[in-house]
């Protein structure tokens, strides 16, 4: 029972109240007054689609394309997994005998369409004719109209000819009509695309030691491979359901860089993620149903190892990309790539490793030159206070974090413009950013910095210097 | 760009027929420093299948530490088979990152490093052990300033053994740290040298102080100023300060060449 804005109306009732008879859409005090003891709670939208998103999951046991129907309605396609069960209604008593289960009454209706299927449920008819007009679902004034004509059920209105009742209602209620008559059949979209492969394994008996599992998951990972060689492709992605026996669904999913279809090393990614994750798999009473699913796959050529054994780098490179990614998170194993720019922090991009290989056109050294660009960048260049011999001059000593270091050498400057053409009316004079200038800088010591002034003087009245990198 | 000097030649002083030529496997699993003074002390180069450590005494000079040692691995021939460069949060904010400009222009290869930061530094010798062991990348690189606990006998002996059976070399940096007891091979001390200034009193190619703290083999401790080539890609012995020729490398003496706006 749920109380909605202003009026304050029961949203929703339990059986008990159904058999007081209190219906959805009371007002509250009206049902007060006919039942002074009861119970009401607010009505949470998000919470109710929370339940419903947990009991699809749940029900991907039955097949993989699941949709939502909201507020409280659920479809699945079952065409060509109701074998699983014995047949289709089976099915639907396991589903009914779990849903029960956990306290939720249900009422579970079969169609060939998934109209017919949902108005079936949603009114509690046996047949389609039997259904009323209001399945038409086609707004209060269409479904008055229809009675008013004596059309009470989709049963009177299937014998009529559809030209008159489109022109008179429009054509979506002729559409939906159709739909529920099971003469088109339009799809679900499921919540999750189907995966390209798919391989479960069910249990009597649920299991519920790890080591059971990763047997499990080895074996439909094997299976999984095989179908994979079969067409020529590996898998970029791998998802593992875990389904228990009260209904909750826990998932893991690894992403490789590369395709890939070895058992073995998909095994140990697996071991990875479920070491790395925050909080370890419970598996309460013991999983019934394991499923290994696919959903994205590359083509990968057989490989013919060479009779040498030497080891093959890429792979391995791909195969600890792979590993330390799926436990440190991928954001943390990166590449450098390179980036048209002349600003210094903004001509290099890393990116995640698995992302891919990085392309090798970096600039190339001129014989005979230092280093012009230092090996280390700071994230943010680092304030640095400067002695200058004259104000545009070259810098004779600065303190860096409160150690003074004194310029042995100096080159520079190497003037570096902004990019005024990144900010807003840039093209206008004063706009475009401050203009640096680059020193190269070897202290007394012989350590090497690369020291800048941002902005020259026409530019700003007191220009800061910063430290940008370090040499080697 | 020629080519000061053959590192090998001290080793082999001469091949007579090609099978002479065959180097032995003690021999092979040196790796040359390149610079023939510290190469001749070190009997021909550093374990190129083992756990070296390099110091830099205060945090300024870590970076020279990081710099040597990433140098030290470009020194590899196969290090085109890329390095395995691990890092921390912690650090990467106080020391800032690898900027690939300059690796490219110190001779090596950034689309060939592949980098891992790293939480903490469990997490960091964790990867250093998997990296190490995959034989991904020629060279491990681990990064680590201040004086961290983790770091001791037993995870030095962990991975010097994971790199000596992969065929890795590893090198393990620890800037702003008092050495304790490891199982490294080598143990260096490395910090920047002033460098041979070019034409105009601009700094010049990167130096370093190292010193040999400690070695395995029995190498009695030294300390060798050497240069970087990053043509060759390889040190060579610094010369010694003072009024020296300023151009180090034939041909290109022009000055008007170095002018740069």
């Amino acid at each position: 029972m749920e109380k909605e804005r202003g009026a304050m109306r029961l949203v929703a009732c339990d059986p008990a109240a159904l058999a007081l008879g209190l219906t959805p859409g009371t007002a509250l005090a009206d049902a007060r007054a006919r039942v002074p003891e009861l119970a009401v709670f607010d009505h949470d939208p998000a919470a109710d689609l929370k339940l419903l998103g947990w009991l699809a999951d749940g029900c991907e046991r039955y097949t993989p394309a699941c949709m939502l129907d909201p507020p409280q309605g659920l479809l699945l396609d079952i065409t060509g997994c109701e074998h699983l069960f014995g047949d289709e209604v089976r099915l639907a008593q396991d589903m009914q005998a779990r849903l029960q289960r956990h306290g939720l009454t249900s009422r579970v209706a079969l169609g060939a369409t998934p109209d017919s299927a949902q108005a079936k449920a949603r009114f509690a008819a046996r047949t389609i004719s039997a259904l009323p007009v209001e399945a038409l679902d086609g707004g209060d004034k269409v479904h008055k109209a229809l009675r008013r004509a004596g059309l009470r059920s989709i049963g009177d209105l299937a014998i009529r000819p559809r030209k008159p009742l489109a022109a008179r209602f429009g054509k979506t209620v002729v559409m939906r009509l159709a739909r529920l008559l099971e003469e088109e059949d339009p799809r679900i979209i499921p919540r999750r695309s189907p995966p390209i492969i798919q391989t479960a394994q069910n249990f009597a008996e649920p299991i519920s030691r790890t080591n059971d599992v990763l047997a499990t998951i080895e074996m439909l990972a094997g299976g999984a491979a095989l179908q994979l060689q079969e067409r020529g492709q590996g898998g970029r992605r791998f998802e593992i359901s875990l389904f228990r026996s009260d209904g909750h669904v826990a998932r893991l999913a690894v992403d490789t860089g590369t395709p890939t279809r070895d058992a073995v090393l998909l095994m140990r990614l697996i071991r990875e993620r479920i070491d790395a994750l925050a909080d370890p798999l419970d598996p309460g009473f013991g999983y019934d149903l394991i499923r290994l699913e696919v959903p994205h796959a590359e083509v990968l050529e057989n490989v013919q190892v060479g009779l040498e054994t030497k080891v093959d780098t890429d792979a391995a490179t791909a195969a600890l990309i792979d590993r330390l990614s799926v436990r440190l998170g991928a954001q943390r194993v990166r590449q450098f790539h390179a980036r048209q720019s002349h600003i210094p922090e903004r001509a290099v991009l890393e990116r995640a490793a698995q992302a891919g290989a990085p392309k090798a056109d970096w600039p190339k050294p001129e014989p005979g030159e230092p280093a012009m660009r230092p090996f280390r960048l700071f994230e943010t260049p680092q304030p640095v206070e400067v002695t200058a011999g004259f104000p545009e001059g070259e810098p004779r000593s600065f303190r860096w974090r409160r150690q003074v270091h004194r310029v042995a050498r100096v080159e520079g400057p190497e003037r570096i413009s902004p990019e005024w053409w990144r900010h807003a009316r840039g093209y206008e004079p004063g706009n475009g950013g401050l203009t640096r200038d680059y020193y190269r800088v070897e202290d007394n010591e012989g350590r090497r910095f690369w020291l800048f002034r941002r902005g020259l003087y026409d530019e700003t009245e007191r220009p800061l210097w910063y430290l940008h990198g370090i040499f080697a | 760009m020629n080519i000061r000097h053959n590192p090998l030649g001290t080793v082999f002083p001469s091949g007579q027929g090609t099978w002479k030529q065959y180097q032995p496997d003690g021999q092979s699993s040196l790796l040359p420093i390149g610079a023939p003074n510290v190469d001749t002390r070190l009997r021909g180069g550093i374990a190129r299948h083992g756990l070296h450590e390099f110091f830099g005494p205060t945090k300024v000079d870590s970076h020279a530490a990081v710099a040597f040692a990433l140098l030290l691995a470009w020194r590899l021939p196969e290090s085109d088979a890329g390095i395995f460069w691990i890092t921390s949060d912690k650090e990467r904010q106080a020391s800032g990152r690898l900027y690939p400009h300059g690796l490219s222009a110190m001779g090596g290869d950034p689309s060939k490093i592949l980098l891992v930061q790293v939480a903490d530094l469990r997490d960091a010798l964790r990867a250093a052990a998997d990296g190490i062991r995959s034989k991904a990348a020629a060279a491990v690189i681990l990064e680590a300033q201040g004086n961290a606990r983790l770091i001791d006998l037993t995870s030095t002996r962990r991975l010097a053994l994971a790199a000596a059976e992969a065929g890795v070399l590893a090198l393990l940096v620890r800037g702003d740290a008092v050495p304790m007891p490891s199982a490294a091979s080598t143990r260096w001390q490395v910090k920047s040298a002033p460098s041979v200034p070019l034409p105009g009193n601009a700094p010049g190619f990167a130096t370093f102080d190292i010193s040999l703290l400690r070695h395995r083999g029995g190498t009695a401790p030294f300390a060798a100023k050497v240069t970087w080539d990053h043509a060759t890609r390889s040190f060579y012995d610094a010369p010694l300060s003072g009024g020296l020729s300023a151009i180090v490398t034939g041909g290109e003496a022009d000055p008007a060449s170095r002018q740069r706006a």
